[in-house]
Parts: structure tokens; C-alpha cells; sequence
């Protein structure tokens, strides 16, 4: 009875581990105002590495959020008498992360559509805009004064936008795919992939102001596009039936046009803009951000570790129970095959989806379903460790399977019980020979945590793309964070092959000298 | 005298394939018991239903009077006391020379380290490998890898030790290094079973001759009865083939 009871425990244990989410969730205090927004999108949001001109600090990360919408927010979380709190989140995490309670308001230049009002309620306009194309200086299209003037123009927007959709209201137009944000898009205008884009008039003023090459063209009268109010309007998103909806709307209203035109004019003239001086852009960009790709590369190099180690023990114990023999009694055996079965469906949902899904799921759902709130770097440990575990144990079981039958059967001939032999002989021999595998793992995981950007962790990517969406230098940005990926994947592997061959010892062994008083082998070899 | 070993009318079957039938044995304490036979006549499956690496299909095996097939008994207990060397030595990769030799003791028999290590050393010192204890399997030749398999079975202070056909795997320079070894140990009284095809030194040092044919114990007796005078047919052609050979 005893040992059937030690197995419940154990299994209890081990069902903890792979679903313990709960264990490390925080609730927010009530006093604070989190405010979702890209920190991307000039001169509505931006990021910057110090507290000027009135910026608020980033939550999780050393940088600063400005813009005509953290201004904005300053004086709602005011009118609200709430901290306010700025939670940098990309443009597609915006919803979720809303309606999941990890944020309480949208300010990120984002218009109130119908479809999203299916979602999240809207306060009242905080900003009015229209619609403009950007285009190079040296093209044709720069003389263009009316939408007939973009025949067969390659032109595109942001994805998911109404932007995207006004393309159809051009006659002739090659309307190339959405691009995820403005940074992208200026990139392909200058690198001519594409001849212009649709964005608002904010952006249309902050891009002429840091690019002297490109061109902002307005619409006059019917000339321009067609916009429902509705787009055009900039307003808050909120959660269905939020009751400080009311109080935000009446503070709105206290803030008067001359007053939004000169917060935006401030905005766009204090927006970061791409510096021309000569300085060698490597310098440049380590001088600038070096201490932020540092903290990244910490924090990559921290979830892929631990992720590697724990779920290098998960492996471990899942490939430990996987290989129990089958024997004993009914109830026993059938227990054993439920819980193989059972460790069959974590193995095959973890190998068997993205792991960007999986983070996904894991913090906004779980957030959404359940009202876990977990912290951002949990939730990444948490997903890493647990898919690195569905890999590394069918890895660790054929480690196991593969030591030679006679070791096993030595084991049991000196008297040895199925646990012994596996502590002592087995699985020393099964880690050693799955090393390279594990080896292999840890360079995944280096590499595959960027996809945790999807929950804003400030990994190394996170970080590359932050800086990228300071500085505008794409190219340049991404060749830096390239090369640390490269030096840290480099290094591990080689640190990794010495340990595998300190565990391996000297091919030949020396009888030592001072034993030489033994008597000597008969044979030599 | 009393046997220390007892088997009554053992089977063995894999699938459909009768490996042993009706086996019947006795072994007394202090005997040197070698079981021939060509290959595939089931003298190794029946040392391993001996220490129970294989489950016998029907019949009994008795240990000082006590069933061993029976559902309560403790297997592990008796897998301490019955020795095992192996034909391909299969010494713990993982674990140096005297760690092979000590692990047993310290794990099972709970021996306290330097006890343990005390014993290995004596052992090793017989076998003439004392020299090498800081060595991986890896690094040893075969015959050094079998003579540590034989300390590493006699530490654990056995009351039975089963051999394998523990040369067969060993270049022929190697043989007799081995056989040396367990000539001395033969000597010290322990109740040894051999399975072997080494048919000169069987006859040396057993007291009691198995010869098994297609799963059954064709003949028996003592070396002289079956290497000087055997009765059967079958068993004269097989001597006379291995003597040959020789």
C-alpha cells in the first residue's frame, strides 16, 4: 500500500509541475492606470532612453514612453487620480492583452472601428486626423495632388488598419501586402519596394521631419479619400462596460483643440529622429544602446538556460516513468499506462505547436479564461521549460533505451531493485550519451526566444526591435543583434563540447607509478 | 548432504519455442558444477532462470529449500547471494574499476565505503587488476574487463557464483589469464555453475558434469563419468568434436 501511495505522490508531483501555472500570478493594485500602446508609432508613441519632455517610464524595462498619446494618458490617469502606468505591447497584443485585464486602456493612435467595437468600447475622440500618402521626393508620384494620380503606384499600409482598406478607393493601384508597422514601411519606400503608403497625417509630419527625402502628400476636398469619422478618429479603448468611462470622457472633453494641437506639435518635434552624423553606426549603436542589448542578451541567455535546465528535468523524469517496466500487479500496470498515456498527449500538444502559439495561449489565455496574471518572464520560463521538456524527454527516453541491455541485467545480477540500477548505472549513461542533444536544445532555445516578443519579454529580439524603432536603422540594428546571437550560440556549444570531454576522461589509462608494487598484470595491453 | 540449489522440473519457453524441458538439478554447497553443450541447447537460459535474469515458463527452483519462482519471495535479496559473470562482462561503463567493485556492496549489502572498498581491493588484488582500479571499462582490454567482473561478483560475498561462457568473447591469449583466476576461486570451496565450452579446464575443476541437448539434460555425472567414460551417444559426439577441435 505504501508504494502505490509514493506513486500517487509522485504523480501528483509531477502533474504540479507541468500544471502549476497559478502558483506564480500577481494581481495588480487597483490604484494604477496600465496603459497599452506600441511605443513605435511617432509622434503618437515613441520610446527613449531618458525621462525628457514629460516621458513615463516603461513597466519591465528601462526606457521611456512619450508622445501625444502618453501625454494624453498623463492627463486621464490624472483626472482618474490613478498612477499611471505604461505597459509597451506590439499593435496585435493590444486587444488580448485588454480584454484579458493586463492592461486597462488603449491609447496607441488606435481608431475606433466597428469591428473592434464588437471587442472593446471606445471613449469619445481624442485626436481627429486624415488620411495622407507618403512618397519618395524623386518619384513621380510627388507632384501628385488627387488619388487618379496613383495609377499603377505600389503602394501599401499598416496590416490591420482602415489605411489598408482606403488602397481599394484608388483606381489602378498594385496594392502590395500590409506591412506590421510605419518603421517597415519607411524602410521599403526608401529602399524602393514600394513607391508610397497610407498613414495619417501625424505620421506623414514626423516622417518628413526625420527623412528629408520623402514627401507627404494632403488631399484636398474630394480629391482624397473617403473616410468614415469613425476611422479618422482617434479615441481609448476600454473593456466593455468599464465604469470609468464616463469620468474619462468628461476629462477629454476639458482638453481643447488649441490645446491637442499643441500637444502634437510638441510631439512631433520631439520625436526621436535618425541622426546624420558620421560616426561609425556599430559605435554608434553599442555607445547608444549597448546597456539595453546587455540587459537583453541577460535575459535571453537566462530563460534559455534555466528553460534548458528545467526542461532538461522534466525530460529526465518524464523519459524515467516512460521506461518503468511493465510488471506487478493489475492495478499497477494499469496505472502506468494511464499515466504514459497521459505524458503521450503533453509530449505530442507541446512538440506539436509553435511555441509563439503556445506563449500566446499560455499568458493572454489563460489571463483571458482564468484571470491568472502572471508576470511576463514567468509566463516565458513557464513556456520554454515545458516545451524544451516535451523534446528533451523522448530525446532522454531514447538515451535510456539505448544503454546496452547488459548493463542493465549486471545491475539486477548484484541484487540491484529497477531504481538503483537507474540512479546508479543507467541513467549516468544515458545523460552523458544525450548530452549533444541537450547541447543542441540550449542553441535552439538561444535562438527560439525571440519568439516570446509576442508577450513582450525584453529579450534580445524584443530589444533589437525597440532600438530599431528609435534609431530607424534597421539594417544595422538587426546585423548587431545578429551577432550576439551568433557569439552567444558560438560559445555555449563550445563550452559544452569541453564538459563533454572532461566527462569522457583520457582514452588510455596509465597503471600508475606508485602502485607498482602490485603484482603486474599477466597480459599488457 | 543437503542441496544448496535445487531445480524440479523447469521449462522455459520463448513464443512458441520450447528452450528447456523438464530440467531437473541439484547442486551441493561447495560444488563446481559445468554445464556443456553445443550452442542453442538452452545451458545459458537455464543460468539466467537460475538468477531469474530470464522467468522460467513452469516448475521450481529451490534456494536452501525455498522456492524462489514464489510470488513473495525477495528477488533481489537472492540476486546478492547468486553471483552472475557474464560472457560480455558488461561492467558499468559509467564507473571506474574499483567503483564496479564496490557499488554492489555499498548499494545492496550496505556496506559502509571503506568496508566495501577494502573487500574490491582483495579482490582485485587476486585477479591481478588491483593496478587499474582508477581505469574506465573503456580503457581495459577483454580479459582485463572479465577478470574485474569476476571481482566485482565475488565482493558481494556470494553463496553461488554462475559464469557465462566467460571466455568465449576473449582473444585466445586472454583465456587462460581468466581461467586462472577462476581456478583459484574453485579452490576456495565457493559453489560455482559454469557454463562453458573450455572442455579441458571443465574437466579440471568440476566435481559434477551437465551435458544439455536441445533443452534437456541428456547426461550427467562426474568429469571422469562424462569426459573419461560417457555413456551416451550423443555426448560422445560432441566430446569427440571439441576434443578434436582442440
Amino acid at each position: 500500500m505504501k508504494q502505490h501511495r509514493n506513486f500517487w505522490f509522485f504523480l501528483g508531483t509531477l502533474l504540479l509541475m507541468i500544471l502549476a501555472v497559478p502558483a506564480a500570478t500577481s494581481h495588480a493594485a487597483s490604484g494604477t492606470f496600465k496603459v497599452g500602446m506600441e511605443a513605435g508609432y511617432p509622434p503618437f508613441n515613441w520610446t527613449q532612453n531618458d525621462a525628457s519632455n514629460g516621458a513615463v517610464k516603461i513597466q519591465g524595462n528601462s526606457t521611456y514612453a512619450n508622445g501625444y498619446d502618453v501625454q494624453m494618458a498623463k492627463k486621464v490617469a490624472k483626472s482618474l487620480n490613478k498612477k499611471l502606468v505604461i505597459v509597451k505591447t506590439e499593435w496585435d497584443g493590444l486587444q488580448p492583452a485588454l480584454t484579458s485585464g493586463k492592461l486597462d486602456a488603449i491609447i496607441a493612435g488606435m481608431s475606433p472601428t466597428a469591428q473592434r467595437r464588437k471587442a472593446i468600447d471606445f471613449t469619445d475622440t481624442y485626436y481627429h486626423s486624415k488620411l495622407v500618402i507618403i512618397v519618395r521626393k524623386n518619384s513621380k508620384y510627388a507632384q501628385a495632388t488627387s488619388l487618379k494620380d496613383f495609377k499603377n503606384a505600389k503602394l501599401t499600409a499598416q496590416l490591420n488598419t482602415y489605411h489598408y482598406t482606403a488602397l481599394n478607393q484608388i483606381k489602378g493601384v498594385i496594392k502590395e501586402p500590409a506591412m506590421k508597422d510605419f518603421s517597415a514601411m519607411r524602410v521599403a519606400l526608401e529602399s524602393g519596394t514600394i513607391d508610397g503608403y497610407v498613414s495619417e497625417k501625424p505620421e506623414g509630419i514626423s516622417v518628413t521631419s526625420a527623412n528629408p527625402n520623402v514627401k507627404m502628400i494632403e488631399f484636398k476636398g474630394t480629391n482624397g479619400f473617403k473616410t468614415n469619422p469613425e476611422d479618422t478618429d482617434l479615441a481609448i479603448g476600454l473593456r466593455k462596460n468599464d465604469p470609468d468611462r464616463v469620468k474619462i470622457n468628461a476629462a477629454l472633453a476639458k482638453i481643447s483643440q488649441s490645446e491637442r494641437d499643441k500637444i502634437m506639435d510638441n510631439a512631433v518635434n520631439e520625436q526621436p529622429k535618425t541622426n546624420g552624423d558620421s560616426e561609425n553606426w556599430f559605435v554608434a549603436i553599442l555607445k547608444q544602446y549597448g546597456n539595453m542589448l546587455l540587459k537583453g542578451t541577460g535575459v535571453t541567455l537566462l530563460i534559455s538556460m534555466v528553460g534548458t535546465i528545467v526542461g532538461f528535468l522534466i525530460g529526465l523524469l518524464v523519459a524515467i516513468i516512460r521506461t518503468i517496466p511493465v510488471a506487478g500487479n493489475r492495478f499497477r500496470r494499469g496505472l502506468l499506462k494511464v499515466v504514459d498515456w497521459l505524458l503521450s498527449v503533453y509530449i505530442e500538444v507541446f512538440r506539436g505547436t509553435p511555441m509563439i502559439v503556445q506563449a500566446a495561449v499560455l499568458y493572454y489565455g489563460a489571463a483571458q479564461a482564468f484571470g491568472w496574471n502572471m508576470d511576463r518572464l514567468v509566463a516565458a520560463l513557464l513556456i520554454v521549460s515545458i516545451n524544451t521538456g516535451a523534446y528533451l524527454s523522448e530525446i532522454m527516453r531514447g538515451g535510456i533505451i539505448s544503454v546496452n541491455a547488459g548493463q542493465f541485467e549486471a545491475a539486477h545480477a548484484l541484487g540491484m531493485t529497477h531504481l538503483q540500477t537507474m540512479t546508479k548505472i543507467i541513467l549516468p549513461q544515458a545523460v552523458r550519451n544525450s548530452l549533444p542533444a541537450v547541447t543542441n536544445e540550449f542553441v535552439i532555445n538561444i535562438k527560439d526566444t525571440s519568439v516570446l516578443s509576442i508577450i513582450s519579454v525584453s529579450e534580445l529580439f524584443f530589444t533589437g526591435s525597440t532600438i530599431a524603432g528609435q534609431n530607424f536603422q534597421f539594417f544595422h540594428t538587426y546585423l548587431v543583434i545578429c551577432l550576439i546571437y551568433l557569439v552567444l550560440t558560438f560559445t555555449i556549444t563550445r563550452i559544452l563540447r569541453l564538459v563533454e570531454r572532461r566527462l569522457d576522461g583520457p582514452q588510455n589509462y596509465n597503471v600508475m607509478a606508485n602502485q607498482n608494487q602490485v603484482s603486474a598484470p599477466t597480459d599488457n595491453n | 548432504m543437503t542441496s544448496l540449489l535445487e531445480v524440479n522440473h523447469l521449462e522455459k519457453t520463448f513464443g512458441t519455442h520450447k528452450v528447456l524441458k523438464d530440467i531437473n538439478l541439484q547442486v551441493k554447497p561447495g560444488e563446481v558444477l559445468s554445464i556443456i553443450g553445443s550452442s542453442g541447447s538452452g545451458k545459458s537460459t537455464l543460468l539466467r532462470c537460475i538468477n531469474l535474469l530470464e522467468q522460467p515458463t513452469s516448475g521450481a527452483i529451490n534456494f536452501h529449500e525455498q522456492n524462489i519462482l514464489a510470488n513473495n519471495f525477495n528477488v533481489t535479496d537472492y540476486r546478492a547471494k547468486v553471483g552472475m559473470v557474464f560472457q560480455s562482462f558488461n561492467l558499468f561503463n559509467n564507473l571506474d574499476v574499483l567503483q564496479n567493485c564496490t557499488i554492489g556492496q555499498t548499494t545492496v549489502l550496505h556496506r559502509d565505503a571503506a568496508e566495501a572498498k577494502k573487500i574490491a581491493l582483495e579482490q582485485l588484488e587476486t585477479v591481478g587488476m588491483a593496478p587499474y582500479i582508477n581505469a574506465k571499462p573503456a580503457q581495459l582490454s577483454g580479459g582485463q574487463m572479465q577478470r574485474v567482473g569476476i571481482a566485482r561478483a565475488v565482493s558481494m560475498s556470494p553463496e553461488v557464483l554462475l559464469f557465462d561462457e566467460p571466455t568465449s568473447a576473449l582473444d585466445p591469449e586472454m583465456v587462460d589469464g581468466v581461467l586462472d583466476s577462476m581456478r583459484a576461486l574453485a579452490h576456495t570451496g565457493l559453489t560455482m555453475i559454469l557454463v562453458t565450452h573450455e572442455m579441458a579446464f571443465a574437466r579440471d575443476i568440476s566435481d559434477h558434469v551437465v551435458f544439455m541437448d536441445q533443452g534437456v539434460i541428456a547426461e550427467e555425472g562426474t568429469a571422469e563419468q562424462i569426459f573419461e567414460n560417457p555413456q551416451e551417444e550423443r555426448t560422445k559426439t560432441f566430446l569427440k568434436r571439441y576434443l578434436n577441435r582442440v
